[in-house]
């Protein structure tokens, strides 16, 4: 994609501070602090779906085994994941894979600008770890029945489908295909307020997002791999 | 009653679908559709702190044995809970105790306010279950370091407590089991994001507010 200087989505920024508290910032700095103390081999970038991952269960039984690091700030758009990239949280580390979901919190963009957003992050991830390999997950469906926000979210990931195959190193795993009910509904058994995944909803991702990551860290010609199966 | 009807903390209000996707009102319809079938001994209303508490194991180890319904909505202040308790969500149910936890979401709005919101919510909450006790939990700080939230929170408790402690139907509980450190901070072991609690944060919270719940389970009815 050329032009990415006038997409909005793939403009790196940080997130203004309108509460009070600086809890957006304080998250950064952490994330910045850890990656000076800790050597992981996957990292986990993105929104609230990120965040949310690592306080259930599924996170220490699939993915602290696999020495990751949690970088997930609820709320977060591609313009802010970028921003938090661009400004220390790749400094010190050398994961062998990063994994990025974010985007279904960009609500003045359209599907191609959020695509476009999520790919100048995987391209800014390809520069800066160049040996990385990087799994951009799907948009999940939102809402309890059908609405314009899905349309988009599905529409984003069809353009990522088509677009991340250029980027060698990315690979994309889409499950949003499984949350959708035949009479279109989404249940709350699987996502508790039709966007954040309860612990069930989550362990429908986790289970093909553990195995690809387990799959690309076997192809990996480290001499810790052996510690990692 | 002029100065509450001119504070938008206590104005029912709904939660506009900015977003487009009709998330809150789902929400709502499915806390209506479920109190209809259900009959709750204990229900939790509030926000996110509310909200998340039902997807942690704890809520299955301590609060579904206490037959308890939780309707909490992620991002919610007082206009929005008291809007869904006067349209639906306590009109099926006669639960012995509700359980409020809202206000740090009440952007822009006065300690004053965010009290007159919370004590709005308790008078409806009499209003359409009168023999049901309302236990205010106070709003636990927020943010990695000092900062205005935090004693804006501190003073709605304070204002809250005072206000509560003349009525024979609601109290308050104080369930911060001391989440700032000495040096000011907050863990992100006990809120992850320095707001929302970890497991580890609801544990602490949650067994002390299970001891006093089944106190309060105990008691005879106050009227
Ligand atoms: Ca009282």
């Amino acid at each position: 994609m050329s032009g990415d200087e006038l997409n909005p989505a793939a403009v790196a920024q940080p997130v203004e501070d309108v509460q009070g508290d600086g809890r957006w910032i304080s998250q950064h700095t952490r994330f910045v602090q850890e990656c000076k103390d800790a050597e992981p081999d996957v990292l986990f970038v993105g929104d609230s779906m990120v965040q949310l991952m690592q306080q259930y269960e599924i996170w220490r039984e699939l993915f602290s085994p696999l020495h990751a690091l949690n970088f997930g700030i609820g709320g977060d758009t591609t313009c802010n994941v970028l921003w938090r990239l661009q400004n220390g949280e790749l400094e010190n580390i050398r994961p062998k894979v990063v994994v990025l979901w974010v985007g279904t919190n960009n609500h003045e963009h359209t599907a191609e600008q959020v695509a476009g957003g999520i790919l100048a992050i995987a391209q800014l991830l390809t520069s800066r770890l160049p040996r990385a390999k990087i799994v951009v997950l799907g948009l999940l469906p939102r809402g309890e029945r059908p609405n314009s926000l899905r349309e988009k979210n599905t529409a984003v990931n069809g353009l990522l489908r088509s677009w991340l195959p250029r980027l060698g190193q990315a690979q994309f795993l889409d499950v949003s295909g499984e949350f959708v009910h035949s009479d279109g509904t989404i249940s709350p058994q699987h996502m508790f307020d039709f966007l954040h995944l309860t612990a069930t909803g989550y362990r429908t991702v986790a289970k093909p997002l553990s195995d690809l990551l387990l799959q690309i860290l076997e192809e990996t010609p480290e001499e810790r791999r052996a510690s990692l199966v | 009653m002029s100065a509450e009807d001119s504070n938008p903390a206590a104005t029912p209000t709904p939660c506009e679908d900015i977003q487009g996707d009709g998330r809150w009102m789902s929400m709502h319809n499915r806390f209506v559709s479920d109190s209809k079938d259900k009959e709750p001994d204990v229900v939790f209303v509030g926000d996110s702190l509310i909200q998340l508490l039902h997807q942690f194991g704890i809520w299955r180890q301590l609060f579904s044995p206490l037959h308890a319904l939780n309707f909490g909505v992620g991002g919610d202040a007082t206009q929005h809970v008291l809007w869904r308790l006067s349209n639906g969500e306590l009109d099926n149910i006669s639960p012995k105790v509700v359980v409020l936890w809202v206000g740090t979401n009440n952007h822009g709005h006065t300690p004053e306010q965010i009290c007159g919101g919370i004590l709005a919510i308790v008078q409806v909450i009499k209003n359409k279950i009168p023999h049901a006790h309302t236990l205010v939990l106070g709003l636990l700080p927020r943010g990695k370091m000092p900062n205005p939230l935090r004693d804006r929170n501190a003073k709605v408790n304070k204002l809250v407590q005072e206000a509560v402690s003349s009525l024979a139907h609601a109290s308050f509980l104080d369930v911060d089991p001391g989440f700032v450190h000495s040096n000011g901070s907050i863990s992100h072991q006990d809120m992850y994001d320095y707001l929302h609690l970890t497991p580890q944060g609801y544990q602490a919270v949650c067994e002390p507010l299970h001891a006093h719940l089944k106190s309060l389970l105990e008691k005879p009815t106050e009227n």
